[in-house]
């Protein structure tokens, strides 16, 4: 549980690195080459993507048999329960925002894995996606969940690992905190940015991609096509401080006094 | 103040704030669980309590109960109780939905009326956890612990007679993080207070006052090794670091013995003994 949760999450690192990639450029080829880069490992690259899918599998497994088995071990509940406010929101929701970031996952690999690449490239896709409404829903829930459940995961896994002690207890909780804003906050960037509009040249890439004179076909990609042409519209913005309250500090729910 | 109290009044203000002033009786409303046998199905039974001094303990609340129960013909409120001061770990009771009540690092037994209200609903309910079931309304077997200690609890190599105590050096900050541990009274409240009914507090703070001394150095491996088997045998849930445990334990046994006992854990997996 603890080591393929480390691993994902250094996944994830690397993952938010490649993807800061689109914002290096205005035309998306940063990206694009990045991503031409990955798939030119070839075989190797299905190593490391059956790899990342057993770990996936692996902790999806052990969470739910955890929390299965922890069900059982008291199957006659307290009439009234009352916890002392140590429980965190995060801690006592790990399995739900655990299956949202699965639903989310097989979500986002149908929309940029398992779907024919567009001629224009995967950074035009991911705008399109991420300009649409529901595509940025999904993925501002989706991440949200995700940092949710990072901010109790670390320090959850380093008691497991046994690698906390009292003098590190309180730095370790924080560092855990803080990748999880980073990581959340970092991923619901790029569905905040291009959903509102605030960057989105990567049109230009789309254009300047397609063959001269089929620069129709760009507006052919289903929904894709119309809500490049919206987020056009869209112009500049500024990302609204309240969308990043989403994904703020999980903590400091339950907590009561009582007499 | 009320004015019909004049005469105690100038004496009141004399004496700070007159805490002693008038020991009122309080009223209570009790929803005790009673079941009758492990198999029974329990339930809440509400009793009203009127005059309930609250200088008691919270057990002599039950002693009054129980008193009045068996004048009325009624079969006493089963519960667990030894020492009354606080040490012996027996007086395992769930509180208004809080293991051993809501004030921090106190024993049932330690709690006094005082801290409740007057009028006040009270629910009592006994531990509850599948690996410690129910014996009789209030009282739950925790033989499991027994069961886990007796699993890694003593030491087959000959130890000979006493040791002079200045042959054998402890650290301090070993000494004080194993006598801290030692702390435990194996009373369950962490179990209670889990949510996944863990019993990892409990073992770690077993596990720790020994691995930390010199003296428990001889099968430290095979010992955690054992203790754990027989904890997950019992049927204890797992643990997910949400440190209810801590939070409700009345010796303050900190989860950082988890820690410990992961790492005295996985050291023992990877040792050849
Ligand atoms: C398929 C979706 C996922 C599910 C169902 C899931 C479920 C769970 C569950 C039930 C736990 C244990 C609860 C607890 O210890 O309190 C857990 C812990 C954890 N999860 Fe996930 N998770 C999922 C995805 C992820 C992802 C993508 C990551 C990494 C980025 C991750 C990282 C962790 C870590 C580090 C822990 C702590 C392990 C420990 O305490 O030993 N999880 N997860
Ligand atoms: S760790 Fe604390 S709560 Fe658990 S059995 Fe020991 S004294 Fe009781
Ligand atoms: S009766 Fe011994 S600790 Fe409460």
């Amino acid at each position: 549980m603890s080591v393929t949760g480390l691993l994902l999450i250094g996944f994830l690192v690397v993952h938010l690195a490649g993807n800061l990639q689109l914002f290096s450029d205005d035309t998306g080829e940063h990206f694009n080459a990045y991503a031409e880069k990955l798939k030119s490992f070839g075989p190797l690259l299905y190593v490391a993507e059956f790899g990342l899918i057993a770990l996936f599998v692996a902790h999806l497994a052990l969470g739910l048999r955890v929390t299965f088995e922890n069900r059982a071990a008291r199957s006659q509940r307290y009439a009234l329960d009352r916890d002392r406010g140590a429980r965190s929101f995060a801690s006592s929701t790990m399995v739900v925002t655990g299956v949202i970031v699965l639903v989310f996952v097989i979500v986002h690999l149908l929309d940029f894995r398992l779907r024919e690449m567009a001629p224009d490239g995967l950074a035009a896709m991911v705008v399109r996606r991420l300009s649409e409404p529901a595509g940025a829903l999904i993925y501002i829930v989706g991440v949200g969940a995700l940092g949710i459940h990072l901010s109790h995961a670390f320090r959850s896994a380093m008691q497991t690992l046994g690698l906390n002690n009292t003098r590190y207890d309180v730095p370790i909780a924080r560092a855990g905190k803080a990748l999880a804003i980073v990581l959340g906050v970092g991923f619901a960037i790029f569905p905040l940015v291009y959903f509102s509009g605030a960057k989105g040249s990567t049109h230009s890439a789309s254009v300047r991609a397609a063959e001269p004179g089929a620069t129709e076909d760009v507006y052919f990609l289903g929904k894709g096509g119309a809500s490049l042409r919206g987020f056009e519209f869209r112009g500049v913005g500024a990302i609204e401080p309240s969308h990043l309250d989403d994904v703020g500090d999980p903590r400091s729910i339950g907590r009561e006094e009582q007499r | 103040m009320s004015s019909s109290h004049d005469t105690h009044a100038a004496h009141d203000a004399a004496t700070s704030h007159g805490a002693h002033a008038e020991k009122k009786s309080m009223r209570l409303m009790l929803h005790v669980w009673r079941q009758r046998d492990p198999s029974a199905e329990g339930k809440f039974v509400t009793y009203k309590l009127d005059d309930v001094s609250p200088d008691m303990s919270f057990l002599e609340m039950l002693d009054v109960l129980n008193e009045r129960l068996i004048a009325g013909g009624d079969e006493a409120i089963a519960f667990d109780h030894d020492c009354r001061e606080g040490i012996c770990g027996a007086c395992s009771l769930t509180i208004n939905g809080q293991p051993h009540g809501f004030e921090s690092e106190t024993t049932t037994c330690q709690i006094h009326m005082r801290r409740f209200e007057d009028g006040q609903t009270i629910y009592i309910e006994p531990f509850r956890a599948n690996a410690f079931p129910v014996v009789k309304d209030l009282v739950v077997d925790r033989g499991a612990f027994d069961r886990i200690i007796a699993a890694g609890g003593f030491i087959t190599a000959r130890a000979g007679s006493a040791p002079d105590a200045n042959a054998l050096p402890v650290p301090q900050v070993a000494a004080d993080a194993a006598m801290d541990a030692a702390a435990c009274i194996g009373c369950g409240a962490c179990v209670a207070a889990c949510k996944n009914a863990s019993a990892m507090l409990f073992v770690s703070a077993k596990v720790s006052h020994l691995a930390l001394l010199p003296q428990g150095q001889a099968e430290r491996n095979s010992r955690v090794l054992a203790m754990v088997e027989q904890m997950d045998k019992e049927g204890f849930g797992n643990c997910t670091n949400e440190s209810e445990c801590e939070a409700a334990c009345p010796k303050g046994i900190s989860v950082s013995n988890i820690a410990r006992l992961n790492r005295e854990y996985l050291r023992a997996l990877a040792s050849s003994d």
